[in-house]
């Protein structure tokens, strides 16, 4: 399709607006931020240690689900709405394997009572993350077999409202099959959960969690992983392409729809070691456990720009470091934290629908 | 024949897990209530030890086993036209593989049954009796050994009956016959006479009008009341079958402007966190128009987006209306998760107007409005805006329509719908909270809109029906009910992206292409 070249543009009144909102917002933002470090400090040094510390781990989470969204997004234009919930599956994924090791007895001299999972600690946490991926890689491959394969080419909303209703499926089979309490993730003693290195901050000690440091350093090898399968392998390579031309990528003897569900095999593996994070970390899992972590880490990847790896990790980073710091600095409550991530989703879809780092758009795609 | 192999195979482990699933979702205990509920012998003695619970759950199972054989008997690619060999081979191999996975699932669950393991502490619906009921009473050996050869013998069966018989054969005539007949009866000129009479339409409208006005008379208390939930139902729907169906904008928040209409009713006639107290007739505009209000500030920034941010975005919206209203800083202002009780309801000449019965009426009063309002704006110039955007926004800014103003105004004409329900909901609840307001509804109603069909009135009134009434009627059904909300978008959408009754504009997108004319339509653009 040829483009025509728009006329001169006039400064429309929706872009004064936006500016003038937005010159407003940042100033109240200083503002908040003078008074509560410099002004009237509210918090002290310790306490802000520990939001920095829960933010960059859920920050950690956000971006491995993100890249997920983002990834999808790239090759079929099209939101994944039930990500998060091929999250769910690898937190419970997870959550089975330590319960299975929990029940294996594995006694020693010392203490009898001791079970497979408190004596090989390492063990059971690589077999949560690779059963937990797997299971959510499996979930992923089939969701995009049954609900999204035969709708491709089928007008946009078709397949948004196909992915919310196996988001919907997904979720209520959840909650059949596992029922609707919230479970207790019952870590290896070495990980119970609050337990962590001491660091002497601001006259107290700030807990590092051991939980958060496994979480990011496993967020971080995944990423490593994924950037070095990207850029660096045959099937990165082919995943590249059809993202930019499904078409020409045909053509030159790319296999689209192998990559399409490889695509969805990756984005599903690092949504499932993500719940198992999610699980490890913060201890609940239960049926509805995707559904938020899913959407603010789709903020996350509209953040960073939608379509970029590396601006869903930074998107993810920014957005966990927002929601823990955001009520503090705001002087709000802080049941309001899901507010604050909603009204970035809100207010980043609507100013800035390409990202805060992202590439310029065409219409077509946003 | 290879080919028809795999092909059977995988039919056999598709509905393996299926049935392993159902059975794990406690599906399969439930299907045997259903039907005794259909065939009415829920108290019938029992038949070779059998319960007749367990009679029906083994005739669904059944279904399941024929319907697997037939699925695994179907024609691949390029094959010779050999009826019998795939009909057998292919049934009996899925029905094999059906039987074996069932089986071993059954033996399993037993064993594990009989040591006492709590399976239910993990999987919540495999209860101890849920599981002695699917072996039938017997020993897992036997019961597997009983599920091993009902799949066989079912798909065995299935096979033959959908191939043996001519598979594609019978049922493609019957339904060419069928409608040949339709179509033959259709043209008739006694039929059509009476179809273009206008006086006709009109005793029909009048049938219709009385019996609407006669079934809350004849409904208790129980029954207006659901019929009072479903129609509410139709109205969401109305409202967003302008906004998704015409104008093609997926929103994801519509609760939100549901609970703005039902927040106003509640805060301007309660006694209790703003002491106004004000009567009913006066709320119930306020809260449509706030209602149309809000819609219009929020769309006008949000309207630029195209298709899935604009969900994306409602949903947040939707999501933070409903945050702040369970938050502690609203409780003072609309009573936070606590809610808003003792909400007035109209008073008609004097007199209380607000038995469930009364409700009844006022909700069909609301809904012929609606759909009155609705077929004016459908067939006006502004409805020809909307759906020639819905189908292609370029084209349709180049034809000169203001996108932006047409696209405000759905949303607007939306969510005045969604006030006007939301502000009856509370008045008849006689209470309304955050719980009332979660995004199952806004799902819900999506799902009323696209099940019965995008932009069309009676689609819609039909999807609110089936959705919402007949979970109500197979009371059963009622854990299963969002399970099968889900599992229907996706299958609607694969299946049958128009939705159950197509409007008549899509139906002659479709027509087009074959060659066939489309029948000139009665009445309407006369």
């Amino acid at each position: 399709m040829p483009t025509v070249k728009a006329p001169a543009r006039r400064v429309s009144t929706y872009k004064i607006v936006q500016a003038v909102l937005g010159i407003l917002f940042a100033g109240y933002l200083l503002w908040r931020i003078y008074v509560v470090f410099i002004g009237s400090p509210t918090y002290g040094a310790d306490t802000w240690a520990r939001f920095i510390i829960a933010g960059v781990v859920l920050g950690s989470v956000y971006a491995l689900i993100a890249i997920g969204y983002t990834l999808v997004y790239g090759i079929l234009r099209m939101i994944n709405f039930a990500h998060g919930d091929i999250m769910m599956i690898g937190a419970f994924g997870g959550y089975f394997v330590f319960e299975a090791f929990k029940a294996i007895p594995a006694p020693t001299l010392a203490n009898p009572k001791l079970t497979f999972l408190d004596a090989n600690p390492i063990l059971s946490v690589v077999t949560a993350f690779i059963v937990g991926a797997s299971v959510a890689a499996l979930g992923g491959y089939f969701l995009e077999k049954i609900a999204y394969r035969p709708l491709r080419g089928a007008p946009r909303l078709v397949p948004l409202i196909s992915a919310i209703g196996a988001s919907i499926f997904l979720e209520n089979a959840g909650q059949l099959l596992f029922g609707t309490q919230r479970r207790d993730f019952s870590n290896p003693v070495i990980l119970t959960r609050g337990n962590g290195w001491n660091l002497p901050i601001g006259g107290t000690t700030v807990i590092l969690p051991y939980t958060g440091v496994l979480t990011v350093a496993v967020s971080v090898l995944l990423m490593i992983g994924l950037y070095l399968l990207v850029m660096r392998t045959r099937l990165g390579r082919s995943m590249r392409a059809v993202a930019e031309n499904k078409q020409v990528a045909a053509l030159m003897g790319i296999d689209v729809d192998a990559v399409i569900s490889r695509t969805f095999i990756i984005s599903g593996a690092l949504a499932g070691a993500a719940g198992v994070m999610w699980g490890i970390h913060l201890g609940l899992v239960y049926y509805y456990v995707g559904f938020l972590p899913g959407i603010k880490a789709f903020t996350a990847a509209v953040l960073g720009g939608i379509g970029s790896v590396p601006g869903a990790m930074l998107g993810g980073l920014f957005l966990g470091l927002v929601e823990s710091l955001g009520p503090g600095i705001l002087g709000m409550s802080f049941q309001l934290a899901d507010v604050i991530a909603f009204g970035i989703l809100v207010l980043v879809l609507i100013f800035r629908p390409t990202g805060i780092v992202g590439e310029v758009l065409t219409e077509e795609k946003v | 024949m290879k080919k028809q192999l795999r092909l059977a195979v995988s039919a056999g482990i598709t509905f393996g897990i299926v049935t392993i699933f159902l059975f794990l979702i406690g599906f399969t205990g439930t299907s045997g209530d259903l039907l005794a509920d259909l065939f009415g012998n829920k108290n019938a003695a029992p038949f070779l030890g059998l319960t007749p619970q367990m009679i029906n759950m083994l005739i669904f199972l059944a279904l399941v086993g024929l319907w697997a054989g037939s699925y695994g008997s179907r024609k691949s690619k390029g094959q010779m036209d050999d009826p019998w060999s795939p009909a057998v081979i292919g049934g009996l191999t899925a029905g094999l593989v059906h039987g074996i996975l069932v089986a071993l699932m059954a033996f399993l669950v037993g064993t594990l049954n009989l040591r006492h393991v709590p399976i239910n502490m993990y999987l919540a619906s495999v209860l101890p009796a849920s599981i002695k009921m699917f072996l039938l009473g017997y020993s897992p050996v036997q019961g597997a050994l009983i599920y091993f050869s009902l799949f066989t013998l079912t798909g065995f069966l299935g096979g033959l009956l959908s191939r043996g018989i001519g598979r594609g054969g019978w049922r493609v005539r019957l339904m060419a016959d069928w409608k040949n007949a339709w179509g033959r009866f259709n043209q008739t000129s006694l039929i059509k006479q009476v179809r273009g009479n206008r006086y006709t339409r009109l005793v029909i409208y009048g049938v219709l009008l009385v019996l609407v006005f006669l079934v809350p008379l004849v409904a208790g208390v129980y029954w207006n009341y659901t019929i009072g939930t479903v129609f509410i139902y139709v109205l969401l729907g109305l409202g967003l079958n302008i906004v998704v169906g015409l104008a093609g904008l997926l929103d994801l928040g519509y609760v939100a402007f549901f609970a703005i209409g039902a927040y106003t009713m509640a805060l301007l006639t309660a006694p209790a966190p703003q002491h106004l107290m004000w009567s009913f007739w006066i709320a119930l505009p306020i809260g449509v128009v706030l209602a149309a209000l809000t819609g219009l500030l929020l769309g006008a920034p949000v309207l630029r987006l195209r298709g899935d941010y604009l969900a994306i975005v409602t949903l947040g919206f939707g999501e933070i209306i409903r945050l702040l209203s369970t938050s502690d800083i609203m409780t003072n202002f609309s009573g936070g998760p606590k809610g808003v009780p003792n909400i007035g309801g109209p008073t008609l000449f004097g007199k209380p107007f607000n038995s469930a019965e009364d409700f009844v009426y006022l909700i069909f009063l609301a809904a012929i409005l609606i759909i009155f309002v609705t077929n004016r704006l459908q067939n006006s110039r502004i409805g020809r805006a909307w759906e020639a955007m819905r189908e292609d926004e370029t084209v349709s800014r180049a034809m000169g329509i203001n996108t932006l103003k047409q696209k405000l105004m759905a949303f607007a004409i939306g969510a005045a719908f969604a006030g006007l329900a939301g502000a009856l909901f509370a008045s008849r609840n006689k209470f309304t909270g955050p719980e009332d307001f979660t995004f199952m509804v806004s799902v819900n109603v999506v799902a009323v809109v696209i099940v019965g069909g995008m932009g069309n009135i009676p689609g819609v009134i039909a999807g609110a029906l089936v959705l919402k009434g007949l979970p109500e009627v197979l009371r059963e059904l009622q854990d299963y009910r969002v399970l099968v909300f889900g599992a229907l978008l996706v299958v609607m959408m694969l299946w049958r992206p128009a939705g159950l009754i197509s409007s008549s504009r899509r139906k002659m997108d479709v027509e087009k292409d074959t060659g066939v004319p489309a029948p000139p339509k009665e009445g309407g653009e006369k």
